[in-house]
C-alpha cells in the first residue's frame, strides 16, 4: 500500500492555492462504496510531523472513540505507516552542505580549543567561497544560480572588509581587493563586449557604435590595459589627430601607477600625483580637439574615458551601470590608497547617484555591510538565504564583531540562525547529523533531543550513530527513550537477549524484570530450558533476575550432565543468595529434592539447614 | 581525496581486474551502495585510472572516479562481497535480503540483478538488517555467500541458487560481521562481545566461540588475515582495534589497540603488508594501526579528509595494484580515495 498526491481542481471561486491530497494505493474501498469502508472496523489515523511539512498516516483496527480524540492516539507499528510530505528542494544543495558543514565544523572544533588565528579563519572562508563557487557553476541551468552567486558576493565582501583587511592591517589598502571583488562577483555583460572586438578587423571595430560604451565600461573597471590594447589596435582608423590623442590615452592608461605590496604610501602618491598630470594634459589636448571636431564620436568617446580615468564623478556616474561600478572606479581613481574606514562615505557617495527602489536585497545587504551596519546586515542575508545569514552571524560572532552590536540586538543572531538553518535542513531525513550539528553548536539540546528522537532507527547501525551522539551531546532524556524504544522493538521481534541489553543501559529494571519472567513461564510451560543464549550475551548483567536466570541455567547444564555435587552448589547459591523471585523458591526446593534423595552427598548439614530455612 | 556524490556511501568494493591475473588494465573498477536516506539506494559502477599506469597524480579538485552505471538496490546496501572466479557480486540490504548482480562493465548496464531472497527475518516474520556478506573463498566451484543479520542468525547460499538458502540461530544478539577463515569456516562478531567460529559442514553448532577483553564492548566488524586464518581483527564500538591469535581455542592471544575515538565499522588486513591493519570509524578517520609489536608499542597513522567530518562506513584496498590504493564511502555524501606508492601511509 503506498501514498501518492496529486493536485485536486480548486473551486474557481476560491483563492489559488496549493492544495494537494493523499491517496493510498491501493485504496481501502472502491470509489463511492463507503459503506464497504463502515464495515471493515478499521481506522486512518494521521500524526502531523511537529516541524516539517509532513503527514504520517496508517490503517489500523478501529481505536475507541476516546482514544481516537486524544492528542497523540496510539499508531500500531504492526501496521505499516505511510509518510507523506513535500519533497526535499535540497536535493540539488547535497555536495554545498556537506562540505560547508564540514568547513563549519572545523570553524567550531578549532575556536572552542582556541585554536584558529586570522589565518586559520580566513582559510575556512575561502572554503566557503569555494563550495560557493562550485555551487554557481553546477546551478547554471537551475533557478538557485543567482541566488549562489548573490551569496558568493556578500561572503567574498565579508570576508575582505573582516578578514583579509585584518591579517593585511587596518592601514592597509583595501583597493585592489575590493576591485577583484568587484569583477569577480558582478562582471559586465562579457559577451556582448567580446562580440564587439574577437575577432573583427580594426576598420570594422572602428566604426562600430558599441566601441565607444566598452571603452568606457573598461575604464570603469579598471581594465586600462584591455583598453589600451583596443585604442592602439584602432588608433590608425580613427583619422590622425584623433589616432594621436587614442595612442595618448592608451599610454596614460598603461601608466597607471599602482600601489603594491609594502609600498610607502608617500612614495607612491608622488607618482601618482604626476601621473595625474599627464592625465589632465590628455583631457586638455581632447577638449581643445573637440572644440575643433564638435560631435566627433570617437573624440567624445575618448573624452569620457580620460574622464573616467581622471576620477571626475560625472563621468563616472554617467558610465556606471550600478553602484558597484560607481564605488570600484571612485576608489581606483580618486582614492587609490582607500583604507577600509573611507567605505561607507564612498558606498553613500556612490549609492546616491542611483534609484534606491531599484535596489535588491543583494544590495541592500551590501549596502549595509559596506557601512558596517550589522544589525541590519544579517536580516537581508535571511532574505537571500539561510545559508548566508547562519554562516555570517557564525564568522561574525566567533571574530567578536557582533559583541560590539549585542545591545542593539534583540535576540543572539548566531544560535537564531543556525536554528533556523537547522530547521531547513530537517526537511530532508538523511541530513539529521548535519542538523545535529548546527543545533549542537547553537546550544540547542532541548531542540537537538527533539530531533534526534525521531531520526528512523531503520538499523542497528543507525541506532549506534544515534546513541553515540546522544552521548557525545549528554542528551540523557533522548538517550533512554531511544534505547527503551530499541528495547520494545527488539523485545517484540523476538530478539530478548538484545532487548535486555537495551533496557539495561536504560535503566529500565521493570522491562527487564517482565523480560525474564516470560523466559521463566516459557521454561516452566514447556519444561524446556531454552533462554540460555538469550541470556548468553547478557548473563553479566546486575540485574538479579538476569543473575537468577544464568545462574539455574548454569545448574540446569550440571544436573543434565551429572554433576550433581556442583548443581547443589549452584542451587544453594541461588537460595540462600535470594536471587530467585519468591514465586519460585517453591519450584527451586522441588529442584532440590532429587539431589537430597540422590546416591551422592550433595548437601551437607549445614546446607541442608539452609534449604530448610 | 573526497569526491561528492551526494548520497551516503554505506559499502564499497574493487571489483576483480577484467584481465585476468596478468594484470594490466589501465583502469580500475569499483562498485559502491548506498542507503535510502536522502534518496533511492543505488547500487554504482565506477572507474578509475589505475595509479600503477599513470604518469601523472590527480588533481584534488578534479573527480578521480567517473560512474559507468548504476541499478537502484531494495533497501540500503549494507554491504558488498565480490566473487573470485565470476564477474558476479553479492550484496546484502536492510530490507534483509540477499541479491546477487552480474557485472558487464561494457555494457549500457553494467549492473543486472540476477536473483534475490529475504535471508534474514525476525520471529514476528519483520525483515531484519543483513549486516554483512561474504563469498566462499574457493575459486572454481559454485561458491557459497554467507550471510548475517540483525536476527542474530547466518545464512549460506550458493551464489547460482540462492533459493538453496540454509539459514541458522547463532546468537541472541545483532550478528554484526561476517567473513570466511577458511573455505569451510566462517567467523562471525557480535554486538555481544564475541567471536563466534561457526563450520559450514556442522553449521548448527559453535565450533568455537571467544568473549573480548572488558564488559560491554561490542564487536561491530570481523576479518581475517589474508594467509593465516587463525589471525583475526576486531573492531569495536569503542574506537578499538583487536587482533587475535585463536590457535589456542581455550586461550587465545589478544592484542587491543586503542586507536578511534568512536565504533570501527570496517577492519581489513593490508593486502600489501599483513602487518599492517586498517580500519575506518564513525569518527571520520582511516587509521593504519601496526600490530606486530604488541600493544605496548605499535603505531597508529590517521588519515582524514577536511571535506569528510561525518562517519566514514567502509573502505576497500585495491589487492591487484603495486600502489597501495583505498576507496572508501561516508555519511558526508564523499567517495574517499587514497593512493599511495607504498604501504607506508603518511599523514
Amino acid at each position: 500500500m503506498r501514498l501518492t498526491a496529486d493536485q485536486p481542481s480548486v473551486p474557481s471561486t476560491a483563492q489559488p492555492a496549493t492544495v494537494e491530497a493523499a491517496h493510498l494505493e491501493p485504496g481501502l474501498f472502491a470509489p463511492g462504496d463507503s459503506k464497504a469502508w463502515s464495515s471493515q472496523n478499521r481506522t486512518i489515523l494521521a500524526v502531523p510531523h511537529p516541524v516539517l511539512a509532513k503527514l504520517a498516516l496508517a490503517v489500523q483496527g478501529k481505536l475507541p472513540r476516546e482514544q481516537l480524540n486524544s492528542p497523540s492516539p496510539p499508531v500500531s507499528d504492526e501496521k505499516c505507516v505511510q509518510v507523506w510530505g513535500q519533497p526535499s528542494t535540497l536535493s540539488n544543495r547535497q555536495t554545498f552542505i556537506s562540505e560547508t558543514h564540514a568547513s563549519f565544523t572545523a570553524l567550531q572544533l578549532a575556536m572552542k580549543a582556541n585554536k584558529m588565528d586570522t589565518d586559520g579563519v580566513l582559510r575556512i572562508s575561502g572554503q566557503y567561497r569555494a563550495a560557493l563557487l562550485k555551487q554557481v557553476e553546477k546551478e547554471k541551468d537551475n533557478g538557485q544560480y543567482e541566488v549562489f552567486g548573490q551569496m558568493h558576493a556578500v561572503w567574498h565582501l565579508l570576508e575582505i572588509l573582516y578578514l583579509t583587511t585584518v591579517k593585511d592591517g587596518l592601514n592597509s589598502c583595501v583597493v585592489a581587493h575590493m576591485l577583484e571583488w568587484l569583477n569577480t562577483n558582478f562582471s559586465p555583460s562579457s559577451l556582448e563586449d567580446s562580440v564587439v572586438v574577437a575577432g573583427r578587423q580594426a576598420k570594422e571595430i572602428a566604426v562600430d557604435k558599441s566601441l565607444w560604451p566598452l571603452i568606457a565600461r573598461l575604464a570603469v573597471r579598471g581594465h586600462l590595459t584591455v583598453l589600451a590594447n583596443i585604442l592602439q589596435g584602432v588608433a590608425k582608423e580613427l583619422g590622425e589627430d584623433v589616432s594621436r590623442l587614442a595612442r595618448s590615452v592608451a599610454k596614460v592608461a598603461r601608466s597607471m601607477p599602482v600601489l603594491s605590496n609594502g609600498e610607502e604610501k608617500g612614495g607612491f602618491l608622488g607618482r601618482w600625483r604626476k601621473w595625474t598630470m599627464s592625465v589632465k594634459d590628455v583631457g586638455k589636448e581632447i577638449a581643445q580637439a573637440l572644440v575643433d571636431q564638435p560631435g566627433n564620436a570617437a573624440l567624445e568617446g575618448l573624452q569620457v574615458a580620460i574622464s573616467i580615468i581622471a576620477g571626475k564623478d560625472e563621468a563616472i556616474a554617467g558610465a556606471s551601470q550600478s553602484w558597484q561600478d560607481a564605488l570600484g572606479a571612485m576608489l581606483l581613481y580618486q582614492e587609490p590608497t582607500a583604507q577600509a574606514d573611507r567605505l561607507p562615505e564612498l558606498t553613500d557617495a556612490a549609492a546616491e547617484q542611483f534609484e534606491i527602489s531599484d535596489f535588491r536585497p543583494l544590495d541592500n545587504a551590501l549596502l549595509v555591510l559596506l557601512k558596517q551596519d550589522l544589525p541590519t546586515f544579517l536580516p537581508l542575508c535571511d532574505q537571500i538565504d539561510s545559508w548566508l545569514s547562519a554562516h555570517a552571524a557564525d564568522l561574525l560572532t566567533h571574530l567578536g564583531i557582533i559583541d560590539t552590536f549585542r545591545h542593539m540586538l534583540v535576540v543572539d543572531p548566531r544560535p537564531h540562525y543556525l536554528v533556523a538553518l537547522a530547521e531547513q535542513y530537517m526537511e530532508n531525513e538523511g541530513m539529521w547529523q548535519v542538523v545535529l550539528d548546527y543545533l549542537g553548536a547553537a546550544g540547542e539540546h532541548e531542540v537537538m533531543q527533539e530531533v534526534i528522537m525521531r531520526v528512523p532507527l531503520s538499523s542497528d547501525r543507525v541506532a549506534q550513530k544515534v546513541l553515540e551522539i546522544c552521548e557525545k551531546h549528554r542528551l540523557e532524556t533522548a538517550l533512554n527513550r531511544i534505547l527503551r524504544q530499541l528495547g520494545r522493538q527488539r523485545w517484540r521481534r523476538g530478539r530478548r537477549g538484545a532487548a535486555i541489553a537495551d533496557f539495561a543501559r536504560a535503566g529500565d529494571n521493570l522491562s527487564i524484570t517482565a523480560i525474564c519472567e516470560e523466559l521463566w513461564s516459557e521454561y516452566m510451560a514447556s519444561g524446556v530450558l531454552s533462554y540460555g543464549s538469550t541470556i548468553d550475551g547478557v548473563a553479566g548483567l546486575a540485574h538479579p533476575r538476569v543473575q537468577f536466570l544464568a545462574r539455574y541455567r548454569d545448574f540446569h547444564a550440571m544436573y543434565a550432565k551429572g554433576e550433581m555435587k556442583q548443581a547443589g552448589v549452584v542451587l544453594l547459591d541461588i537460595l540462600v543468595g535470594e536471587l530467585a523471585p519468591k514465586s519460585v523458591v517453591a519450584d527451586l526446593l522441588v529442584d532440590a529434592i532429587p539431589l537430597l534423595e540422590g546416591d551422592v552427598l550433595v548437601f551437607g548439614q549445614d546446607a541442608t539447614l539452609e534449604l530448610m530455612r | 581525496m573526497a569526491q561528492s556524490v551526494s548520497r551516503k556511501i554505506t559499502a564499497a568494493r574493487w571489483l576483480q581486474p577484467r584481465s585476468g591475473k596478468a594484470y594490466n588494465d589501465t583502469d580500475l573498477y569499483f562498485v559502491t551502495g548506498s542507503s535510502t536516506s536522502t534518496s533511492t539506494a543505488r547500487l554504482s559502477l565506477w572507474t578509475t585510472p589505475n595509479p600503477d599506469f599513470t604518469q601523472q597524480s590527480i588533481e584534488p579538485t578534479r573527480d578521480f572516479a567517473t560512474p559507468v552505471g548504476c541499478v537502484s538496490h531494495e533497501g540500503d546496501v549494507t554491504s558488498i562481497a565480490v566473487a573470485l572466479s565470476a564477474p558476479v557480486l553479492a550484496t546484502g540490504s536492510s530490507y534483509g535480503q540477499v541479491s546477487v548482480y552480474s557485472i558487464d562493465s561494457d555494457s549500457t548496464q553494467p549492473l543486472v540483478l540476477s536473483e534475490s531472497i529475504t535471508a534474514h527475518r525476525y520471529a514476528n516474520n519483520e525483515p531484519a538488517v543483513c549486516t554483512g556478506v561474504s563469498v566462499q573463498p574457493a575459486p572454481g566451484v559454485d561458491a557459497e555467500i554467507a550471510s548475517c543479520g540483525e536476527d542474530g542468525h547466518i545464512a549460506f547460499a550458493p551464489m547460482s541458487r540462492l533459493g538453496a538458502l540454509q539459514r541458522y540461530d547463532i546468537d541472541s544478539t545483532v550478528i554484526t560481521g561476517i567473513c570466511w577463515t577458511t573455505p569451510q569456516q566462517v567467523a562471525v562478531s557480535t554486538r555481544a562481545g564475541q567471536i563466534k567460529m561457526v563450520d559450514r559442514r556442522q553449521p548448527n553448532e559453535i565450533a568455537a566461540a571467544f568473549v573480548g577483553l572488558g564488559n560491554n564492548v561490542a564487536f561491530e566488524c570481523v576479518n581475517v588475515h589474508p594467509s593465516q586464518p587463525y589471525r583475526i581483527a576486531t573492531g569495536t564500538d569503542n574506537g578499538s582495534v583487536m587482533v587475535w591469535d585463536v590457535r589456542n581455542s581455550k586461550k587465545p592471544q589478544i592484542d587491543a589497540f586503542g586507536v578511534h575515538g568512536a565504533n570501527v565499522w570496517s577492519i581489513q588486513f593490508h593486502p600489501g603488508n599483513c602487518d599492517k591493519v586498517v580500519s575506518c570509524s564513525d569518527d571520520a578517520t582511516v587509521a593504519v594501526t601496526d600490530w606486530t609489536n604488541g600493544a605496548g608499542a605499535h603505531s597508529v597513522r590517521v588519515l582524514s579528509n577536511h571535506l569528510n567530518v561525518l562517519s566514514i562506513n567502509c573502505f576497500d584496498f585495491c589487492p591487484f595494484t603495486k600502489t597501495s590504493l583505498l576507496v572508501g564511502g561516508s555519511d558526508s555524501g564523499n567517495i574517499l580515495l587514497n593512493s599511495r606508492s607504498s604501504c607506508d601511509f603518511s599523514l
